[in-house]
């Protein structure tokens, strides 16, 4: 076809474009795969049934608040990485400040506690599974963020995946909370961090190959 | 440059509220500037330039509502172009042999290279009349068909064609020292 031609066609019955497209695209996609990870997680693992105590506590606040902080700060790096010529400019700062906080608070309660069972709050009694639950939980987003992307125009593939995938690990995480007693600010440092990065990694990695558009 | 951001732009708003004759517009002027981007990216004459420049074309417009209205239009639209470009040549296995530049690069008259070229161009196209030489830069340079050409200056497409070959072959004699091909 000629290029004249292909402009013509392109512009006969022109309609108006939301500037919420890109926002609502990414949230659509990302709810759709946060409530189907939040079924799995009850079918499979079961919400934990000492919640309505537990939220009573500090700690399962903490949990809530660190995956969630993450999921807030990846969310709107999402959004502008989807554009082209996007980056996360000033949110990687954003990005480091929730794990900075459970970083510092996880060592100074390790430094604080008795030598004895500084290994047991490293390692609570789920360190060898909680990562790979999160990975499996965050899944079904990941597929959402991707599905989103491909709508959209992101022009940096592997920054793309690398955001999309540590947006659904941070989800994942959110809704593992919901699941896991685990209760040391070391054990969520280590583990639930572990468990955004494998996400945040895969993504990497599969991005130039799963956003091409 | 700001000046195409600002007309660019204005168009590019004016498309993203539903107007069709802006739209149509913007992506005409784009058509021109990636074809010469993507021409002196990946050499002229490259058959693949063209099928690019349509397949950008394609995303500016299936893909605007990605455009944000906070930030410059051209900086957009080279991402795409820059974006389409790194995929024809990752397809394709190459790795670009120069460096891509800047935003400026698509949006700038070609520098110093198109001048020099320019200039040289008319200094050859002086030679021959001035319809002639008119004719012969739309055929040969600009790309337009015979037909194209002939409607654009009020002339059959025999004399069109008589003329630009004249006109080639008097340019032959002069410049190219006797040879003909």
């Amino acid at each position: 076809m000629k290029t004249d031609d292909l402009i013509e066609k392109l512009s006969a019955g022109l309609e108006p474009a939301s500037p919420w497209w890109v926002t609502r695209r990414i949230l659509i996609g990302l709810g759709c795969g946060a409530l189907f990870s939040a079924l799995l997680m009850i079918v499979w693992l079961g919400v934990r049934p000492d919640l309505m105590d537990a939220m009573t506590g500090t700690m399962f606040w903490m949990k809530f608040g660190y995956t969630l902080a993450c999921s807030a700060v990846l969310v709107a790096a999402l959004i502008r990485v989807a554009r082209p010529g996007g980056s996360m400019g000033s949110l990687a700062w954003a990005l480091a400040a929730p794990f900075a906080l459970v970083g510092g608070m996880a060592l100074w309660r390790l430094a604080n506690a008795e030598p004895v069972i500084r290994y047991g709050m490293l390692m609570g009694d789920s360190a060898e599974v909680c990562p790979w639950r999160i990975a499996v939980l965050s899944l079904p987003i990941f597929a959402g963020a991707v599905w989103a992307l491909r709508g959209l125009a992101p022009t940096r593939l592997v920054l793309s995946g690398f955001v999309a995938g540590g947006c659904a690990g941070a989800m994942g995480a959110w809704i593992y909370a919901f699941h896991c007693n685990e209760s040391a600010a070391a054990f969520v440092a280590l583990w639930y961090t572990a468990g955004m990065a494998v996400v945040a990694l895969l993504g990497a990695l599969a991005g130039r190959r799963l956003l091409r558009w | 440059m700001d000046q195409t951001e600002a007309r660019l732009r204005a168009l590019m708003l004016a498309g993203l509220a539903g107007d069709a004759a802006a739209h149509r517009a913007l992506l005409a002027e784009l058509g021109r500037l990636l074809r010469r981007y993507y021409a002196r990216r990946l050499g002229f004459g490259a058959p693949e330039a063209e099928d690019l420049v349509q397949e950008t074309l394609i995303a500016v417009h299936t893909r605007r509502a990605t455009y944000d209205p906070q930030q410059p239009f051209t900086a957009w639209a080279y991402a795409i172009a820059r974006y389409k470009m790194i995929d024809h040549l990752r397809r394709m296995k190459v790795r670009p042999s120069s460096p891509l530049e800047e935003a400026g690069d698509l949006f700038t008259d070609g520098g110093a290279e198109d001048l020099v070229v320019k200039r040289d161009l008319d200094r050859v196209l002086a030679q021959v009349s001035a319809r002639t030489g008119a004719l012969i830069r739309d055929v040969k340079v600009e790309g337009l068909s015979t037909r194209e050409a002939a409607e654009k200056h009020g002339l059959s497409e025999t004399a069109v064609k008589v003329a630009v070959h004249r006109g080639l072959k008097a340019l032959t004699s002069k410049f190219g020292g006797g040879r003909e091909d």
